[in-house]
């Protein structure tokens, strides 16, 4: 426990044996599926001429709307989302024909056989249309403490404006994929690369007009989600179910990259206005934002994403006055979808902005500006929704942060640096996290597991949660290995599957592990207990007069002893047989729910998270002026986990998400043009960091000595908070734009700062000065 | 001329005769995940830009010893490992006794944390493979430098740097030195063949000369036919576009286009040189270029493609184009009937048009060798600045006397249809001082002379604002 061992699958990733969906065995019988999709933003569908595409040798199916046997509707959250395009179609990617053929060149051909013929229609494709055609996908939502709009009106200070962050496409390596392979009758088996099997399993069902245990759905492993196979794998799950319900054939959908990325919904774009009041000092009296979020076309997340978003505008500060508008535009795109974060960002940058603005207005330090405004110990810890801020790390870690990345004398070399140089200027930043951690849909707070152990000893745990890369399953191994008393090589943790587990939730909101690690316990903690009784019996046996105790019993190190006879032991594998002729169950189900949260989403109070993971950050930038390059030097990052249960991969998730926050902040830019056509639709114009984009010098430390009372073995999640670490980075660069202008001026910004963005920036300051 | 194509696999000689399963247009990649034995190798994209696809290729170097390169397998066409050896993922780790035992970059990507989702894994070991094969104690430079071409969406890149630095201390030793001399053997076996691969069936023809005339006479009876060499364009078509290539012309056996040389004057190149070894060839001598080349693509395009085939697509891009325009370099284009040398500014006619005849192939360019007192500096604006296409690229050359400009070239891409010199801003500034006055002057003449477009890299506004900065950039490093 609480040590760095490798990823359960590390060997077999790096000897290239570990199983993807696409690399599964299959008999010669298996078809190649493909969606054939809308060319237009919104259209109505005039006709679709499929015979010819029938008709070509190889083609075994192909499916329209018309030939859905359950219901054509896939929304997981509001039904407003068809599986098929039937009349209308409303974003370009979305799917209106099914193929299944022998090849997937077969499939291809098919394709360029098939004729729709459209009537155009008009289209909404960004924000600003949005709002002013009024075409929302719900009523706006709200959050409010005090009284903001009176208080802005009596503040020394009001700033006003907005800001702007762009979409984010997940670009996991492995793209959508699911193999579907015919039972007996009815049955399914698919194989799916999904993060939320049972809702999946659910989907396929329903499409198929099936009850849902004729279906099972199985995960071993996802090259990569982020997200962005939370609701967007269905899709594909449900494709493929089709094409292996009509052909009865096994059939498989893995989407080519170019398709993924026009298909698939991504991080949702923002505006947000805000007004924000504040006195000499920086000290912040009150805030108002308006957030609008791009949906696109159909509800899938954005409302629970829009939350997420609107609960932490706050970001790190406690703002006595607060009115958080929050609405969710409808357009002609794919729909938008979870991204790590899941709207958390997109709330921050509004935040950090206001506090990076007060900073450059007042001429004072930001980072100081910043930690004036953190929530306090004991007093200043309500959130704007009503939450305590508890176990608040914020001042301890800005005290280490500060000195560890020797803050102020950097700022003194930058700004000595960008008095000597006309073309090249440096930019530093200090920015916080606090992220809440819990499903802010509070029934989805629930886990279910099942641990069997069999009579050699050897344990297979089951749980409900996914692997993508994150170290779950690792994790999970360490949790069951050491509630069990025993070395992981007893244990095997399985691929997850809903005949094992159901009604699981999705593995996010960065809960897996506090989740699925309190269901394994909980498991183990019921067979432990059984075993315990069983063999304080056998223990007993020989010492008639002075009996063991079942509470006596303890599980460590291989071994099951009594603790008041420590003479009376058994090896953990030799009592599994005993348990047996005893005719006790080595079977065990454990289940588990967060205590203590609850969380009005009508009035917007309440206590939507089980705790808060922190983290801070300080990043150093040199930016060249002429080409709007540039360069991360050195980034410090100090971040939260709690009691670490494996040190190595959270290290790897807080320098993996902090990596992909930048993306999104720099290089990450996602267009479309104005027919609703993605341009950015390939690696050849969508850029992700490569390894020469990552910090010159990078320092990743995590928090130590910060036990968190309220998750499995003292630990906090990672997983999404360290993506938001990146605004040190985005308001570093800004920063050194920000010194072109002597840092007189406040310039123009916005997310990604792209090339650009920032040369355009700089052309405006050089403009004004001259 | 034969039918059968060999190269080396899992210490065989794999000999593969086309089919309804293979033509010669199917790639390496999906020829080896069209079995059940190496679907370690993945696809992540199809275009060269990820590298999930990345095997190492090892071939016999002019002395017949092995050098070993990591290739993008997805844009490689199987003919194109013909008389190589292919080396996948599923060769690295060794069972001996039972015992698995792991390749020194496997066990550090392991300890050092180096996968989380593992998609790109096999990838990223491969590339750590090809380095540890070829340089010992590797600086972190180079490490960027040959994982560039390996997206990771997982680790943030720095525990995978750790481990190459901890795997590749042992000289490049390992299992494969054991077998090497068996490998030499074998690929030997398969070049006793002299005969050139042609492939002919009713719905493809595909040709693999061996030498320059035998390529001179298939260009002049086959005009139509598509010609690649590294392929890392042409691919596309079929990866990403599904296009049906039904005749084509591959050089990349033609060892007569791979040679270098030159007299006093000139440096000669010949066409059939990868990037790769053009940029270690030109690192003293042809700064600028060398420059073009370290932005250019990744280690795995670059070990493809080709300084013909970057010539002949003659994109509005180029990367090369611009560097050679202000070098002052010349094409030279063969033919049945002779050669002709063609100077780089006449080169290139319009949009991926060129003075190339359908006769004629590009068989190399002589670039002047580089004056001490001319200054030659590249620049490349893209989104992000390894292994992307340039939004906008320029090339300036600048002879002083004194302060004043004797001579200046500055060729610009991805600012018109064609890569372009600025021949109005050349002018004003020939016999001026080279003062910032005289520069910003001339940057408004480079903003009149072209109007650039708006695409998915970036605005028309920022491809003029960059493309003037880029001749203050150069000023002010050579003021």
């Amino acid at each position: 426990m609480n040590k760095s061992i490798p990823h359960d699958s590390a060997i077999k990733h790096v000897s290239g044996e570990s199983v993807y969906i696409d690399d599964m065995q299959t008999d010669s019988r298996l078809l190649f599926g493909r969606a054939v999709y809308s060319s237009m933003a919104h259209a109505k569908i005039l006709s679709i001429d499929i015979a010819k595409a029938k008709a070509l040798p190889g083609v075994h199916a192909v499916l329209l709307a018309a030939d859905i046997p359950g219901a054509n509707q896939m929304g997981p959250v509001v039904h407003d989302e068809p599986c098929l395009a039937e009349k209308e179609v409303i974003c370009v990617g979305q799917a209106i024909v099914l193929i299944a053929a022998e090849t997937p060149e077969i499939a291809y051909e098919a394709e360029k056989l098939i004729k729709i013929e459209y009537e155009a229609l008009d289209s909404i494709l960004d924000i600003r249309t949005a709002i002013e055609k009024d075409s929302f996908l719900a009523p706006p939502r709200q959050m409010k403490r005090g009284d903001a709009e009176t208080e802005l009106k009596k503040a020394k200070h009001l700033l006003k404006g907005e800001v702007e962050t762009g979409a984010q496409e997940h670009w996991y390596l492995e793209t959508q994929s699911c193999l579907c392979i015919p039972g007996e009758e009815n049955e399914i088996t698919a194989y799916s690369s999904t993060q939320h099997p049972s809702e999946t399993q659910a989907i396929i069902a329903e499409v198929l007009g099936l009850p849902k245990n004729e279906i099972v759905v199985e995960v071993r492993r996802m090259g990569g989600a982020f997200g962005g196979k939370e609701t967007q794998a269905n899709w594909i799950a449900a494709w493929t179910a089709l094409l292996c319900q009509a052909t009865k054939r096994p059939v498989k959908i893995r989407l080519f990259r170019d398709d993924d990325q026009i298909m698939t919904g991504k991080r949702h774009p923002y505006l947000i206005r805000f007004e924000a009041g504040f006195d000499e000092e920086g000290k912040i009296s009150a805030v108002k934002f308006e957030q609008f979020a791009d949906g696109g076309c159909v509800t899938d997340l954005s409302m629970a994403i829009l939350e997420r978003a609107m609960l932490h505008a706050d970001s790190s500060y406690y703002i006595p006055h607060m009115l958080v508008i929050g609405r969710a535009c409808k357009t002609n795109l794919p729909s938008n979808t979870a991204f790590r974060g899941f709207g958390g960002p997109q709330g921050m940058a509004g935040m950090e902005t206001i506090l990076d603005r007060i900073a450059r207005f007042l001429k004072k330090d930001s980072a100081e500006v910043r930690r004036i405004n953190f929530y306090g110990m004991g007093e200043n810890n309500i959130t704007h929704y009503g939450q305590e801020v508890e176990l608040n790390r914020l001042p301890l870690m800005y005290e280490q942060i500060i000195q560890s990345s020797d803050y102020f004398k950097r700022r003194k070399q930058v700004d000595e640096f960008n008095s000597k140089n006309e073309f090249y200027k440096k930019g530093l930043a200090l920015t916080p996290v606090k992220f809440g951690i819990s499903f802010t849909t509070s029934f989805l707070n629930q886990a279910g597991a099942l641990v069997n152990i069999y009579k050699d000893g050897s344990v297979l745990v089951n749980h409900g949660g996914t692997e993508m890369g994150q170290g779950l399953n690792t994790k999970i191994l360490q949790i069951a290995a050491a509630e069990l008393g025993v070395s992981t090589q007893f244990l095997k943790v399985n691929a997850t599957n809903t005949s094992k587990v159901p009604n699981t939730s999705a593995t996010a909101a960065s809960a897996g592990t506090d989740l699925n690690g309190m269901a394994v316990k909980n498991a183990i903690d019921i067979l432990k207990t059984r075993i315990a009784g069983v063999i304080a019996e056998e223990f007993s046996k020989k010492h008639p007069n002075d009996k063991s105790l079942a509470n006596d019993i303890q599980f460590a190190n291989d071994m099951i002893t009594d603790t008041k006879h420590p003479d009376r032991n058994i090896a953990f594998a030799e009592a599994m047989p005993l348990v047996h002729l005893n005719q006790v169950s080595l079977s065990a189900a454990g289940f588990y729910r967060t205590p203590d949260i609850g969380w009005d989403k009508a009035t917007g109070w309440g206590k939507p998270f089980n705790y808060f993971a922190f983290g801070m950050c300080v990043s150093e930038v040199l930016v060249d002026t002429l080409t709007g390059f540039h360069k991360n030097l050195r980034t410090d990052i100090l971040h939260d986990v709690g009691d670490s249960i494996n040190p190595g991969l959270d290290i790897g998730q807080v320098e993996g998400g902090y990596i992909q926050g930048v993306g999104w902040c720099t290089t990450e830019e996602v267009k479309w043009n104005d027919k609703g056509h993605l341009l950015n639709h390939s690696p050849d114009t969508y850029k992700i960091p490569s390894v020469q984009d990552i910090p010159a010098d990078f320092r990743t430390a995590l928090l130590q000595s910060a036990p968190n009372p309220n998750a499995i073995r003292k630990s906090k999640a990672v997983a999404e908070p360290p993506l938001m670490l990146a605004f040190a980075t985005w308001l570093a660069i800004k920063d050194a734009v920000s010194a072109v202008g002597n840092h007189e001026t406040e310039p123009e910004f916005r997310l990604p700062a792209t090339n650009e963005v920032i040369l355009t920036s700089i052309e405006h300051l050089r403009n004004e000065i001259r | 001329m034969h039918q059968i194509l060999s190269f080396v696999l899992d210490g065989k000689i794999q000999n593969i005769t086309f089919s309804e399963h293979f033509s010669p247009t199917t790639t390496v990649l999906n020829y080896l995940r069209s079995g059940n034995e190496h679907r370690g190798v993945k696809e992540g994209c199809a275009e060269g830009d990820c590298g999930a696809c990345t095997v190492v290729i090892a071939e016999l170097d002019v002395n017949n010893k092995l050098s070993y390169q990591a290739w993008d397998s997805c844009l490689v066409f199987l003919p194109m490992i013909h008389g190589k050896q292919l080396i996948t993922i599923e060769n690295l780790k060794q069972v001996k006794d039972g015992q698995s035992i792991l390749h020194p970059v496997q066990e550090t990507m392991v300890s050092c944390n180096g996968s989380q989702c593992g998609y790109c894994t096999p990838g990223i070991v491969m590339s750590l493979f090809s380095l540890y094969k070829s340089e010992d104690k590797p600086s972190t430079l180079r490490i960027e430098d040959v994982l560039t071409g390996n997206l990771c969406r997982c680790t943030g890149y720095k525990p995978i740097l750790e481990a190459a630095a901890k795997a590749c201390v042992h000289g490049g030793k390992d299992q494969f030195n054991n077998e090497e001399a068996e490998i030499i053997s074998m690929l030997l076996e398969i070049r006793k063949n002299t005969e050139s691969l042609s492939v002919e069936n009713k719905t493809q023809k595909y040709h693999q000369p061996l030498s320059k005339a035998e390529a001179l006479k298939l260009r002049k009876q086959k005009p139509g036919a598509v010609l690649i060499s590294g392929a890392t364009d042409i691919a596309l078509r079929v990866t990403k576009k599904h296009e049906h290539l039904s005749d084509v012309i591959d050089l990349s056996h033609v060892q007569e286009f791979k040679k270098s040389g030159g007299d006093v004057n000139t440096i000669y190149l010949g066409a059939g040189l990868s990037l790769e070894a053009v940029k270690t060839l030109v690192k003293q001598t042809l700064p600028a270029l060398y420059e073009t080349l370290v932005v250019f693509g990744s280690k795995q395009i670059r070990s493809l493609a080709t300084l013909g085939g970057n010539l002949g697509s003659a994109s509005p891009i180029g990367d090369t184009l611009p560097t050679l325009m202000a070098y002052d370099a010349s094409v030279i284009l063969e033919s049945e009937e002779g050669v002709r040398e063609i100077n780089m500014n006449r080169f290139v006619l319009g949009y991926r048009k060129t003075e190339l005849r359908s006769d004629e192939l590009i068989t190399g360019v002589h670039i002047p060798k580089h004056e001490p007192d001319k200054i030659v500096k590249f620049y490349k604006v893209s989104k992000r600045k390894d292994l992307d296409i340039s939004t906008v690229s320029a090339c300036f050359s600048l002879k002083l006397q004194g302060s004043t400009v004797k001579e200046i070239r500055m060729a610009y891409g991805g600012m018109a249809a064609v890569t372009k010199r600025v021949e109005t801003a050349e002018n004003f500034l020939t016999g001026k001082t080279w003062s910032r006055e005289m520069v910003e002057q001339a940057m408004d003449l480079i903003g009149k002379e072209f109007t650039p477009i708006s695409d998915a890299r970036s605005g028309a506004a920022f491809r003029s604002m960059a493309a003037k900065n880029l001749l203050l950039k150069f000023w002010s490093e050579t003021k």
